[in-house]
């Protein structure tokens, strides 16, 4: 036996489609003609000047870039508080001599895929070498690749994070 | 009683016998008295003035560590007038000091920095003016002096005039350009002169050989022994991400009080060998092939019940635990042991009696002769020939020796380190080395010291003791201890001085026991 299906009788006038999709259409029609909102990213892109609008917050903590000094040498002295308060452990430092006796780091690596981006390296550095960045395209074709070494992070060029907002540094 | 008074310190009531200084006294009610010049081991100038406390009728503070205790005193080491005072040395201090701390060594372990960070100021009133610059100087063989982080306690100056005996350092010039300057014709290379490192409050004598190594607070720290010679110095092990990066003394005021020697402090390296033998190696079908334990114990336990006449070859290196098992392996055959005793110079620090480098440079040659070996190295070396059996307990063979091995009917070796020249043994044994095992050193006045496991034990390495006890145990089917303190527990039975010890009885300081005693727990 067929399963029987109760068909409602509807009246016509509630059934017509003719309605609904001219009601869409005219939705559709008025978006057209009110100013866009879509960035066709990545072809288009926000500037910095443009914020306010769909630029990234410049306390965006991103992944990290390393500053260097007037000769192009990394900042850091390879102090080893970065590892220390790294809550991921994703710092590796090893520190070494430099000819003229200054301390430096002779190896210095984040792992980018382990960090979670809580920016305290950022913010215990004594020397304002390590930096979280401004930054958010991190695509690559190889997992290796996210092991940022010193070389690495000292050539980015990103913005760095401001971590806090300057007027309003509590947060409230 | 007469010669104990009371007094009463930050509330808590002590009775310290009469002489003591604050400083002491405060310790024994469990109040820290901030202190920069004070050393336990070295005379008090009192010069910092960073340990003043306030005692009541006293008109006003006194440096507690030269103040000796009166009856009746009632002390405040933390109230206002005291913490006041601290605060205002702290700043004149770090008036000068560069707070170059992500740069310098003593970082995480430095007492100005710990004290700024207690009680300190936060902020400064000398912004504007330039502080003092010395450059960084060299001092000898393995000692930096950085003079900007000087704070002038000149507890290294005390050390080796009044300690070392071996007046080098002294301060130069005055007020605020005073540093410590040394003798122009002379370096900072006494044998104990590595001890001002430790010394230094602050890090302004680092170690040339630590320089950048490590930080403070990446290290784990493990009570040892110093392997260095016979003295057997109370020693700490730091170790980082289980690789050994240096040695300190551990205080023992029996023994070394706060100090090592250089020899000892820069042994270490061994330690670290890559080079170690992983798995048991025994000999199938003319090759060395590694196996598993079961098989390389029962191949031990029946090359030992076949011997006739054994030779034991071990190192002044090894356990009491270790040597006394090796022994028991072989009982019933007539046995030839002996240790290999290196020698050189001796080297006393003039300041503590009884305390120098020995000239025996081995750390358990006490214990060897209480487990029955002897020191007569060529004797042992002409029975390994014609014997049935020679042991090598990782002994440290030159080349020499091993041709003496050649006629031996067969070799055993208990080793650490893989050695190409015995790559004829009948079996290789991997043991662990002093820092990947717990067990004892005998010192040259019969002191029993433990020493602590600091690392993991490479690949298959199992202490010289356990492979003994369980060969024998193959062997003759006694039973094996299953840890080091059993081991030590049941080493009575065959060294008659250790009879009734456990280790809990040696605590961190050690146990003097009588050697030829037989006998009860002392
Ligand atoms: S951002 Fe946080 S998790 Fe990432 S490296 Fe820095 S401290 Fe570590
Ligand atoms: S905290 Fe700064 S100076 Fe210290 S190791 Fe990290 S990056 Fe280098
Ligand atoms: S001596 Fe202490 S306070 Fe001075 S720089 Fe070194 S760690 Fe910092
Ligand atoms: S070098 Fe160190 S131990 Fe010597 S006076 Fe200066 S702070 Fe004190
Ligand atoms: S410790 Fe007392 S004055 Fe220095």
């Amino acid at each position: 036996m067929a399963i029987g299906v109760k068909v409602m009788k509807r009246p016509e006038r509630e059934m017509s489609y003719v309605r609904a999709a001219l009601k869409g259409m005219a939705l559709t029609f008025k978006h057209m003609l009110q100013p866009k909102v879509t960035m066709q990213y990545p072809e288009e892109r926000s500037t910095a000047d443009e914020r306010g609008s769909y630029a990234v917050a410049p306390r965006w903590r991103g992944t990290h870039r390393m500053l260097a000094d007037e000769q192009g040498r990394s900042k850091c002295v390879a102090c080893g508080l970065c590892p220390q308060i790294c809550p991921a452990n994703c710092i590796k430092l090893v520190p070494g001599e430099d000819e003229e006796g200054n301390r430096y780091p002779l190896i210095y690596e984040i792992d980018e895929f382990r960090c979670v981006f809580c920016g305290y390296c950022q913010e215990v550095c004594p020397e304002e070498a390590i930096h979280v960045g401004v930054h958010f395209e991190n695509a690559e074709y190889s997992r290796d690749r996210f092991v940022y070494d010193l070389e690495r992070l000292t050539s980015q060029t990103h913005q760095v994070s401001s971590l806090w907002d300057p007027a309003d540094v509590r947060g409230q | 009683m007469s010669d104990l008074v009371n007094v009463t310190i930050d509330g808590v009531q002590i009775s310290v016998p009469k002489g003591t200084p604050i400083i002491e006294a405060a310790k024994q009610a469990g109040v820290l008295v901030p202190h920069y010049c004070y050393h336990p081991s070295l005379p008090s100038p009192a010069v910092c003035r960073m340990c003043l406390v306030e005692v009541e009728k006293a008109p006003k503070l006194v440096p507690a560590c030269v103040t000796t205790v009166a009856d009746g005193n009632v002390i405040h080491v933390n109230n206002d007038k005291s913490k006041r005072a601290r605060e205002s040395v702290l700043e004149f201090l770090l008036i000068n000091h560069p707070l170059d701390c992500p740069i310098c060594d003593q970082a995480g372990e430095c007492e100005l920095q710990d004290y700024t960070f207690q009680e300190g100021r936060a902020g400064t009133r000398y912004g504007d003016y330039a502080k003092r610059y010395n450059p960084v100087e060299d001092f000898g063989p393995d000692v930096l002096y950085v003079a900007n982080r000087c704070i002038l306690c000149t507890r290294c100056v005390r050390f080796m005039d009044n300690v070392a005996g071996d007046a080098v350092l002294n301060v130069s010039e005055r007020g605020d350009r005073a540093f410590i300057g040394i003798d122009p014709d002379h370096k900072l290379d006494h044998p104990w002169a590595g001890n001002v490192v430790d010394l230094c409050p602050v890090g302004s004598l680092i170690s040339k050989d630590f320089l950048h190594k490590a930080r403070a607070w990446d290290l784990d720290k493990t009570a040892s022994v110093c392997t260095g010679c016979t003295q057997g110095c109370n020693t700490m092990i730091d170790t980082r991400d289980d690789v050994v990066v240096r040695l300190r003394p551990r205080p023992n005021l029996d023994v070394n009080r706060h100090f090592i020697c250089d020899e000892g402090r820069s042994d270490y390296r061994w330690m670290n060998r890559g080079d170690r033998i992983e798995a048991p190696l025994v000999r199938e079908g003319g090759k060395l092939t590694p196996t598993d334990w079961t098989q390389a114990l029962d191949r031990l336990g029946a090359a030992v019940k076949a011997a006739r006449r054994v030779v034991i070859l071990a190192s002044g290196r090894a356990s009491t635990e270790s040597l006394g098992f090796v022994r028991r392996m072989v009982d019933g055959a007539s046995v030839t042991a002996a240790i290999k005793v290196p020698l050189g110079a001796e080297a006393p620090l003039a300041g503590v009696p009884n305390l120098a480098l020995r000239k025996e440079r081995v750390p358990n040659l006490a214990g060897a002769s209480l487990a029955g070996y002897g020191t007569d190295w060529s004797a042992a070396l002409a029975a390994a020939k014609g014997a049935d059996l020679v042991v090598v307990l990782d002994a440290d063979l030159d080349d020499a020796d091993v041709a003496a091995l050649s006629g031996a009917a067969a070799v055993a070796v208990i080793g650490t380190v893989d050695d190409d020249r015995l790559a004829g043994s009948a079996l290789i044994l991997p043991a662990t080395n002093m820092a990947e095992e717990n067990g004892t050193y005998v010192n040259r006045d019969h002191r029993v010291q433990r020493y602590f496991q600091a690392k993991p034990a490479p690949g298959m390495a199992r202490p010289a003791w356990w492979i003994a006890a369980e060969a024998t145990h193959a062997a003759r089917g006694l039973a094996a201890p299953a840890t080091a303190a059993d081991a030590f527990a049941a080493l009575g039975a065959m060294i008659p001085a250790l009879a009734g010890l456990t280790y809990s009885d040696l605590g961190h300081t050690g146990r003097v026991v009588t050697p030829n005693a037989a006998g009860a727990a002392r």
